[in-house]
């Protein structure tokens, strides 16, 4: 088992990190248009706090329900596809290739589908988390063994007992992997999908902001979208850990 | 690899789509056909043409500074390890905020010219080429470094005859992931504020909600990048044959 890191670096680096920003900045007179200090950033997030939580909660939902529908069909099809050996020449090629475009643009399709509503968020973050989730699934599934499946075939094991102990735990660490890209493409996605119009959520928060060239305010919701982004990331890496704990092979 | 699957499905595909089409009478403005979006590429070719080299130069060039800056850093913390203990907790903190988040910050610094465009994709990649070749420069064992050095090799000798060599599909895999992540962070900046560019097409035709040309801007978009991915990996295929 790897060591686990120790804490003692990060969190003297976020000591210190927080310290400059709130005390080092302003002493050196840097110009607030570019960075300004730790203090009026929490002033300002304190200003708009109902603004913040409601905008919060409502991109975490759109995120959330985007990544369950997204990562649950994405393992489906790929354990479909890792399975018929014709779907998978045929489609895991497009797969990998969707991956290098900017999917994120076909959003633009989506909003013009589904209006400036929340499915439409929804949707964005379904199909970003839905292409890794796939495509590690696949892959996953193609490093087992074939003689462990054989041997567990000649002692009698069916279909479901091989899937479900031998073929599932030496795909997990690889979906993992998928899952935790996943998540990160569905924030990113409904963020964008906020972009192009609505009322409510970081996105928007962060475009009124732009408008109004309100640089702290852009400060305080680049922190809410890190804080976004670490908990569902950490809630993956806490059930890694737990449940998922060996390796890929 | 056998191209036929691969041919097949896509041609499935289209075909579905006309079909889809045709069974259900879609009308243009929800799904248009695959023609229409090529006719409407080819009206306009300059539009979109222009737009999609200004939005690749952008990628380039940001994902060109942004993955020598994440290669030099990472070389520099394997050879000054305080700097490595300092800086990677900082650099995983940036790199878990989804760098679209930056995209106002870049816009309001750096104008809605080319500049915040490059700053974005430069952003977009460094802390992935980072974080990947310093993986690749730790995984050569202790004892192959040991080796090396009773045969009196120093520390940059060390790193360049065997980490270096051995971090380079690490680097190679960092950049490709960080490719895709810089073109995205364009397209997206485009979006929000520019000029120009295959985003603000895109944009502008969302806005008017003109599916056709929306579909256009994606389809130029889609085939841009993967010619520009295209391009990265024939050149790490001649560069890291070793992988």
């Amino acid at each position: 088992m790897e060591e686990r890191p120790s804490l003692i670096a990060p969190v003297a680096t976020a000591i210190v990190v927080v310290a400059a920003w709130w005390f080092l900045v302003p002493l050196l007179g840097i110009n607030p248009r570019y960075l300004p200090s730790l203090s009026t950033v929490v002033a300002d997030g304190l200003s708009i706090r109902s603004d913040l939580v409601a905008g919060f909660w409502r991109t975490f939902v759109e995120t959330a329900l985007g990544f369950l529908v997204g990562s649950l069909i994405g393992f489906a099809v790929g354990v479909v596809f890792a399975y018929i050996p014709i779907l998978e020449r045929a489609f895991l090629p497009i797969l990998v290739a969707a991956q290098t475009i900017p999917v994120i643009a076909f959003g633009a399709i989506v909003v013009i589908w589904f209006g400036n509503t929340i499915l439409a968020k929804v949707v964005i973050a379904f199909y970003l988390s839905f292409f890794p989730v796939t495509v590690a699934t696949i892959r996953g599934l193609e490093t087992v063994d074939r003689d462990r499946e054989n041997l567990m075939r000649s002692f009698g094991a069916s279909g479901r007992q091989i899937f479900l102990k031998l073929a599932l735990p030496t795909a997990l660490p690889l979906i993992m992997v998928g899952l935790k890209i996943g998540v990160s493409f569905s924030l990113a996605g409904a963020i964008v999908g906020e972009f192009f119009g609505d009322t409510v959520g970081l996105g928007v928060l962060l475009i009124q902001a732009l408008y109004f060239e309100q640089v702290p305010r852009i400060w305080v919701l680049i922190v809410a979208c890190a804080i976004l982004g670490t908990i569902p990331y950490a809630l993956l890496v806490l059930v890694e850990r737990r449940w998922v704990w060996w390796r890929a092979e | 690899m056998n191209l036929l699957p691969v041919t097949v499905a896509l041609a499935g595909l289209l075909a579905l789509w006309e079909l889809a089409i045709a069974l259900f009478r879609v009308p243009g403005f929800v799904l248009p056909r695959p023609l229409d979006i090529a006719t409407a590429v080819m009206e306009n070719p300059g539009l979109y043409a222009s737009g999609m080299l200004l939005t690749a130069l952008e990628a380039i060039g940001g994902f060109a500074a942004g993955a020598a800056l994440g290669f030099g850093l990472a070389v520099l913390m394997v050879l000054f390890r305080p700097l490595e203990r300092a800086l990677v907790p900082i650099a995983i903190a940036i790199s878990s905020v989804p760098s679209i988040a930056f995209i106002p910050l870049a816009l309001v610094w750096f104008g809605l010219g080319p500049v915040s465009k490059v700053a974005m994709a430069a952003l977009a990649v460094v802390f992935v080429v980072l974080l990947n070749t310093l993986n690749g420069l730790k995984r050569p064992d202790r004892e192959a470094i040991n080796l090396l050095r009773s045969f009196g090799a120093g520390r940059l000798g060390i790193l360049w005859r065997l980490q270096l060599p051995a971090a380079m599909p690490a680097v190679v895999t960092g950049l490709r992931v960080g490719l895709a992540r810089s073109t995205i962070a364009v397209i997206v900046a485009e979006m929000l504020g520019a000029y120009a560019g295959i985003g603000q097409i895109i944009y502008q035709a969302t806005v008017q909600v003109d599916a056709l040309h929306v579909w256009a801007g994606v389809a130029v978009a889609t085939a841009g990048s993967l010619l520009l991915n295209a391009v990265l990996v024939a050149v790490d295929r001649r560069l890291v044959w070793w992988s």
